[in-house]
């Protein structure tokens, strides 16, 4: 189990060293806003917002409403493209 | 779904696949945070829910698509076709033509006094034979009048014509600039051909009536007219209404032949030696402005007076003022100053006068 921790956190922090992290990232957002799931999440704001009114809404109560859907409602095409180059690193970098 | 995504040797693949997916997943929330954030932020600003606004909003700012409007709903000639008062004249002006109007009605601003000095100037060019001086004033005072501006546009050419004449004739006048030189004066001059001999007679006691070459009409100013000699004067009488019948001379001669009776036949003869005249004489000092040459004021009455008188008196002396008149050659060496003013047209005209005069007082004599 620690070797494999030891493992994880190796290559997290190979992740951020060589700026693989803030790459994908980026392109995870550009991906995401280029397919509209942005947009969808937005409404889903304004619906939860409505709900719980404009005034008292915080920051949990959204994290709460939206995460879950937000995983839920990536399309599958950008999930892949993720993953894969998530492996390319590993296979790239892992010792 | 590639080979190359699935993971090739087997637990350690498992750990890693778990890895890879982990990796994704935690990069999936951290998009959905910052979503959150984003919009919590715009919520709390209160720039989340711009771009719903309610109907009644909508429907004010609408694009408006009407003909002689623009977008906005506005005219924008309004102001054309306005009309203003003008506080001065009480007239009706438009708008885009009240500032100018103003400009001239008022009096003020650099226009309004250029054409106010144009008019006043060319008003001086025709306000002697014209209307009075009052009526000159009122013309200058009142900008208002667009027909007296169009005359002064008339008469600017005559202005600038007459510019040298009028400064010579200020000199004479001390500064008085109403007094127009008559010679350019062409609607004030009169026509010795339309007068009748009565007529003439009566202009030409009063007035200085020489003719101007130019123009062919007379000079209307008085007697004492600077810009005509007192030979031209006798010339003109003698021309116009005969050798015999000068008005203004033969009241005169009547006059002085009998005060030179007195003095006699001595002074007589010497005088009438001399070319033009007799002027010098003691007894008759009046000068006139006209006259340049010494105390040759009196000339045009004299000479004039010269051939009558000798045929009044009936002297001896008579003929030979004649001849000393008619001829020039001889008087060159009598006073020759006074031979200098005699003009052209007082020269042609001499000759033909005292020769029928000499002729008769010879014949008188003999």
């Amino acid at each position: 189990m620690s070797k494999d921790t030891k493992m994880r956190a190796t290559i997290n922090q190979k992740l951020t060293e060589m700026g693989e992290r803030e790459r994908l990232k980026e392109l995870l957002r550009a991906k995401l806003t280029e397919c509209g799931w942005k947009d969808q999440m937005k409404a889903h704001c304004k619906e939860v917002i409505k709900e719980k009114g404009l005034e008292h809404v915080t920051v949990e109560d959204l994290v709460v409403e939206i995460t879950p859907k937000g995983r839920a409602l990536v399309p599958d095409s950008v999930k892949k493209e993720l993953l894969h180059r998530i492996r390319a690193f590993l296979a790239q970098h892992a010792s | 779904m590639k080979m190359e995504d699935m993971p090739l040797s087997g637990p350690d693949n498992t750990k890693l696949e778990a890895l890879v997916h982990d990796i994704y997943s935690e990069l999936v929330e951290d998009a959905c945070l910052g979503l959150c954030f984003e919009v919590h932020r715009a919520v709390k600003q209160g720039y989340f829910f711009l771009d719903e606004t309610d109907q009644e909003s909508l429907k004010e700012f609408e694009i408006v698509d009407q003909p002689g409007v623009d977008i906005f709903g506005q005219v924008y000639n309004q102001w054309k076709n306005k009309e203003c008062e003008c506080p001065n004249c009480k007239r009706l002006i438009a708008a885009s033509r009240f500032a100018p109007h103003l400009e001239k009605c008022l009096g003020m601003g650099r226009n309004s006094s250029r054409i106010a000095n144009r008019r006043l100037a060319s008003n001086n060019n025709m306000s002697k034979s014209e209307s009075d001086q009052e009526d000159n004033d009122d013309l200058n005072d009142n900008d208002w009048s667009y027909g007296a501006e169009k005359k002064a546009k008339k008469r600017k050419s005559d202005k600038n014509q007459n510019s040298p004449r009028r400064s010579k004739s200020l000199k004479h006048k001390n500064g008085e600039r109403r007094i127009q030189t008559s010679e350019y004066n062409y609607n004030t001059g009169i026509n010795y051909e339309t007068l009748g001999p009565d007529e003439v007679r009566s202009f030409l006691t009063t007035q200085c009536g020489v003719i101007s070459e130019h123009t062919k009409k007379m000079c209307t100013r008085s007697q004492r007219c600077p810009q005509h000699t007192d030979e031209q004067r006798r010339a003109v009488r003698v021309f116009l209404l005969g050798p015999s019948a000068t008005s203004l001379p033969d009241a005169e001669a009547v006059v002085e032949s009998d005060s030179f009776d007195i003095p006699d036949g001595q002074t007589l003869m010497s005088r009438l030696q001399w070319e033009d005249s007799p002027d010098i004489s003691p007894a008759d000092s009046a000068s006139s402005k006209a006259s340049t040459n010494h105390s040759d004021s009196r000339r045009p009455k004299k000479k004039k007076r010269t051939p009558l008188s000798l045929n009044a008196v009936g002297g001896v002396g008579g003929g030979g003022g004649g001849g000393g008149g008619v001829g020039n050659v001889t008087g060159g060496s009598s006073s020759s100053s006074s031979q200098s003013n005699i003009s052209l047209p007082t020269k042609k005209k001499r000759p033909k006068l005292p020769a029928p005069s000499i002729s008769s007082t010879y014949d008188d004599l003999n």
